[in-house]
C-alpha cells in the first residue's frame, strides 16, 4: 500500500509539476472564453466607413420614412459611450432616393447594379408598386435588396423594420383601422415556463420558480463538458506514461520493487489525483465567477459531490483501458491506433446530450445514462437538471460503473502484467483478449 | 550458504531456446561474474533471477534469498538492468528518493547525499535526467539500484560505455557493496574486469553452461599450454614450429598456445634458432582466450598450417 503511494505520488507530481499541464489549465478557460474577449475587441475595429444605399420606392410613399429612420439611426445608434468618449462603432447607412432610369424595371435594375460595381453605392433596395395591397401579384409586392457582398447583411436586417412599419401603418389607414387598437388585439403574450409549486415548512405554498436556461442546460451541459475535459486531462496521459516505462526499460526496474497489480493502481490513484485537482481548480473557480456576478444560486452544488464520485470512477476506468493500450502497444503509432475505439466511447455522450437535456426522464435518457461508459457524463447531466431524478438512479449507475470499471482494472491488470515487459512489435487485440482470460 | 540457486532451468522464446537446462548457484558474499557473448542467455539469466522470467512449464527450481515465490518484487534485491532508462524529467534527487521509497527505505537523505558525492554527481543532484551524459545517466542508474542497501545486486553490464576513471569509481562501489556484505552478479564483456574482480566466473554460451567456477578451477582445466615470447629477428613465423598449435600476435608479445605433447624446452631451442629470444614465459591461458577458444571456433587455416608444420 505505501508502495503504491509512492507510485502514486510521482505520477501525480510529474503530471501536474510540467509547464504542459499549467498552461493547458489556464489555457482551456482562455481558449473557451478568448473567444469572447476577441469579439469585445474586434467589434471596436469595424469599418465604420458610410455605406451608401439607393432606395428605388415603386409606391413613392415609402422612402421618407425610411430616410428619416435611417437619420435617427445615424444620430443615435451608432454610437457608444456619453461625452468625451462618445465614438462611432457603427457605420452610417446612407440612403439615397434613386428614380427608375427606363420604363423597363430590368434595366432600371441593371443601370443600378452598374452604380454598386462602381462603388458608388454599397447596395440598393427595389419596393416594387404593389406592397401596400395585401393581395397583390407577389411579384410586384416585393421588396428586393442587391449588393455585391451577400455576407454583410445588416443594412439588409436594418431597413426591414422602418419599411415594415411604414407599410403596416398605410396598410391599416387604407382600411380605415385604428393603429392603436390592432396593436392591442394583436399584441402576443409569452408563455413562461415554471417550475412546480409545493408546501413549504410554515405550511404555505411557495411561489413557482422561474426557470431558467442557464439553470436547465447550460449548467448541465458545462458539467458534462468538464467531466469530458478532465477525462481527457486525467487519463489519456496514462498510454504516454506506460509506454515510457516501457520503451525506457523502467518497468524492468519498478517491477523489481512492486508487483504489476500494485504499480498500476499507483499509477491510476495519482492521475485520479489529477483529474480531481482540475476539476476543484474548475469548480471553484466557476463558483467564484457565479457568486461575484450574483448568480451563486445556479451553481450546482448538489450534484457536486456526485460529480466528484462519477468522475473518479471515469478517470479509473477510463484510465485502466488506456494503461492497457500502454502497455500492449510498442510505439506512439500502435497506440493511437487503440486509442481510437476508447476515444469513441469517451466521445460518445457529446452526441446524445441534446435528447438528455431535453428529456432527461425520458427511458432512452435513462438508458443511455445507465450504459457504464457514458453513465458519469450523462447521470450527472441529468441530475443537475431540475428538478433531477430519483436517487436510486445514480446509486444503480454507480453500482454498473464500479462493476464496470473493476472489470477493467482486472483486464488492464492482466495485460499490463504481460503487455510492459514484452519489447520488440506490440501485441494484436486478440493477443490481449488471451493474456486477460488466461491470466 | 548460497544465496541463489537455480536448477535445470529452460527458457525459450517461440523457437529459440535462450537458456537450457541452466543450473547455477552464487554463494553468499561473493561477486559473481557472468561472461559470454552477445545473445548467448546472460540477461535472460539474469531476468530469470530476476524472475521478470518464468522458466518454461514453471519447471526447474529458483531460490533467491532463500525463498521460491513467485513475483519480481523483492526489497532485498537491486537490479540495474542492461537497457538503461530513468524519467527524462526527473530531478536527480527526486529519483533517487523514489527508487528508495519504492525499495521501503525510510532514511535515504544521508544515503543519497552520500551516493551522490562518491559518484562525483553532487552538483548535478537538481537537475533534470534529461541534461545528463550517458555515463553521468549510468551512475545515476547504479546508485538507484543500490541506494536502498540490497542484500543482492544484480548488474547487467554496469561498466559498459564508461571511461576508464568512471568505470575505475563503479569498480570500487562494487567492492565495497561485497565488503559491507551485500552479494555482487554482473554480466560483463570486459574479461579483464571479469579476471580482476570476481570471485566466481560463470558463462554461457548459446543458453548452456561452459564455464562455473573460480578463475583459478577454470585455468587449471585448460592447463599451462600458453607460451608468451619476444624474439628479435627477421622472417620468424612461430607457426612453422612443431607443436605450437595456435599464435596470437600482440604486437610486442605472441602468445603460443602448444599441443600437451610438445615439450616446452624444444620450443625454446626452435626459437632460438629464428632470433633472439628476449621474453620467454609458460603461463595459463588468459579468460580472453579462454572465452575465444569457447566463443569462437578454431579458423580452418590454422589447423591446416598446423598440419603443414607437423609435415
Amino acid at each position: 500500500m505505501r508502495k503504491m503511494i509512492v507510485i502514486a505520488v510521482r505520477e501525480y507530481q510529474a503530471a501536474v509539476r510540467t509547464k504542459a499541464f499549467i498552461v493547458s489549465l489556464v489555457l482551456m478557460p482562455v481558449m473557451m472564453g478568448g473567444s469572447i474577449v476577441v469579439q469585445v475587441l474586434m467589434r471596436d475595429k469595424v469599418d465604420i466607413k458610410d455605406k451608401r444605399v439607393a432606395v428605388l420606392d415603386y409606391t413613392n410613399q415609402l422612402y421618407d420614412s425610411v430616410a428619416t429612420a435611417a437619420n435617427e439611426r445615424n444620430n443615435k445608434e451608432i454610437f457608444e459611450g456619453g461625452g468625451e468618449l462618445r465614438k462611432q462603432v457603427k457605420p452610417r447607412f446612407v440612403l439615397e432616393k434613386a428614380e427608375a432610369s427606363s420604363a423597363d424595371a430590368a434595366e432600371t435594375r441593371l443601370a443600378l447594379s452598374e452604380r454598386v460595381r462602381k462603388d458608388e453605392i454599397m447596395a440598393f433596395v427595389i419596393v416594387g408598386p404593389d406592397v401596400l395591397k395585401p393581395s397583390a401579384d407577389p411579384a410586384l409586392a416585393a421588396i428586393d435588396y442587391h449588393s455585391n457582398s451577400p455576407t454583410y447583411d445588416d443594412i439588409q436586417n436594418w431597413i426591414a423594420q422602418p419599411l415594415h412599419a411604414r407599410i403596416q401603418q398605410l396598410r391599416l389607414q387604407a382600411a380605415n383601422l385604428d393603429a392603436g387598437i390592432v396593436e392591442a388585439a394583436t399584441r402576443r403574450i409569452p408563455v413562461a415556463n415554471l417550475g412546480l409549486v409545493s408546501r413549504d415548512e410554515a405550511g404555505n405554498i411557495t411561489k413557482a420558480e422561474q426557470t431558467n436556461k442557464i439553470a436547465n442546460v447550460f449548467v448541465p451541459l458545462g458539467l458534462m463538458m468538464l467531466m469530458f475535459m478532465v477525462v481527457m486531462i486525467g487519463a489519456s496521459p496514462l498510454v504516454q506514461s506506460v509506454l515510457e516505462e516501457k520503451t525506457l526499460r523502467i518497468a524492468e526496474v519498478l517491477l523489481g520493487s512492486i508487483p504489476p497489480f500494485q504499480l498500476m493502481m499507483g499509477k491510476l490513484l495519482g492521475m485520479v489525483g489529477v483529474s480531481l485537482t482540475i476539476a476543484t481548480v474548475y469548480l471553484a473557480g466557476t463558483f467564484y465567477a457565479l457568486w461575484q456576478a450574483d448568480y451563486g444560486q445556479f451553481f450546482p452544488a448538489h450534484v457536486v459531490w456526485w460529480f466528484a464520485f462519477f468522475q473518479a470512477l471515469a478517470v479509473l476506468m477510463y484510465g485502466a483501458l488506456f494503461i492497457a493500450i500502454g502497455a500492449a502497444v510498442s510505439d506512439q503509432k500502435e497506440a493511437q491506433n487503440l486509442m481510437t475505439p476508447v476515444m469513441i466511447l469517451v466521445v460518445a455522450p457529446m452526441f446524445v446530450w441534446v435528447n438528455v437535456v431535453r428529456e432527461p426522464s425520458a427511458s432512452l435518457s435513462l438508458a443511455l445514462s445507465l450504459f457504464p461508459p457514458a453513465t458519469p457524463m450523462l447521470m450527472v447531466m441529468r441530475q443537475a437538471i431540475p428538478p433531477g431524478i430519483p436517487i436510486w438512479q445514480p446509486l444503480l449507475g454507480a453500482a454498473l460503473v464500479i462493476l464496470t470499471t473493476l472489470l477493467c482494472v482486472f483486464a488492464a491488470g492482466r495485460i499490463f502484467r504481460v503487455g510492459i515487459l514484452m519489447q520488440g512489435k506490440g501485441a494484436k487485440v486478440s493477443e490481449m483478449f488471451r493474456w486477460v482470460l488466461r491470466g | 550458504m548460497n544465496i541463489i540457486e537455480i536448477e535445470n532451468v529452460t527458457k525459450t522464446f517461440g523457437e529459440h531456446v535462450a537458456v537450457n537446462d541452466l543450473s547455477l548457484a552464487v554463494p553468499q558474499g561473493s561477486i559473481y561474474g557472468f561472461i559470454g557473448p552477445n545473445g548467448s542467455g546472460k540477461t535472460t539469466t539474469l531476468r530469470i533471477i530476476m524472475r521478470i522470467y518464468h522458466p518454461d512449464g514453471g519447471r526447474g527450481v529458483i531460490r533467491v534469498l532463500g525463498e521460491t515465490t513467485h513475483g519480481a518484487a523483492n526489497d532485498r534485491i537491486g537490479y540495474l538492468p542492461e537497457e538503461r532508462g530513468l524519467y527524462k524529467k526527473m530531478k536527480i534527487r527526486d529519483i533517487l528518493r523514489f527508487y528508495a521509497e519504492l525499495k521501503g527505505c525510510r532514511d535515504f537523505k544521508g544515503r543519497v547525499n552520500s551516493w551522490l558525492e562518491r559518484m562525483g554527481l553532487s552538483e548535478w543532484a537538481d537537475k533534470k535526467v534529461e541534461a545528463l551524459s550517458k555515463g553521468m545517466a549510468q551512475k545515476v542508474q547504479f546508485i538507484s539500484a543500490v541506494i536502498a542497501g540490497p542484500e543482492l545486486v544484480i548488474l547487467d553490464e554496469p561498466f559498459t560505455g564508461l571511461d576508464p576513471v568512471n568505470a575505475d569509481v563503479l569498480r570500487e562501489a562494487v567492492l565495497d557493496l561485497r565488503k559491507n556484505g551485500s552479494t555482487v552478479i554482473f554480466s560483463t564483456h570486459d574479461m579483464a574486469v571479469a579476471e580482476r574482480m570476481c570471485d566466481l566466473i560463470f558463462m554461457i554460451y548459446k543458453g548452456n553452461k561452459v564455464l562455473d567456477g573460480t578463475l583459478e578451477s577454470i585455468q587449471e582445466r585448460y592447463g599451462t599450454d600458453t607460451l608468451r615470447v619476444k624474439v628479435e629477428g627477421n622472417g620468424f613465423d612461430p607457426r612453422t614450429i612443431p607443436g605450437v598449435e595456435k599464435v596470437t600476435d600482440f604486437g610486442k608479445l605472441q602468445e603460443l598456445r602448444i599441443s600437451q605433447q610438445t615439450d616446452t624446452q624444444d620450443v625454446l631451442a626452435e626459437l632460438m634458432r629464428c632470433g633472439r629470444v628476449t621474453h620467454f614465459e609458460l603461463t595459463t591461458p588468459s579468460l580472453h582466450d579462454i572465452f575465444v577458444r569457447i566463443a569462437r571456433p578454431e579458423p580452418k587455416d590454422a589447423d591446416a598450417s598446423r598440419e603443414t608444420a607437423h609435415a
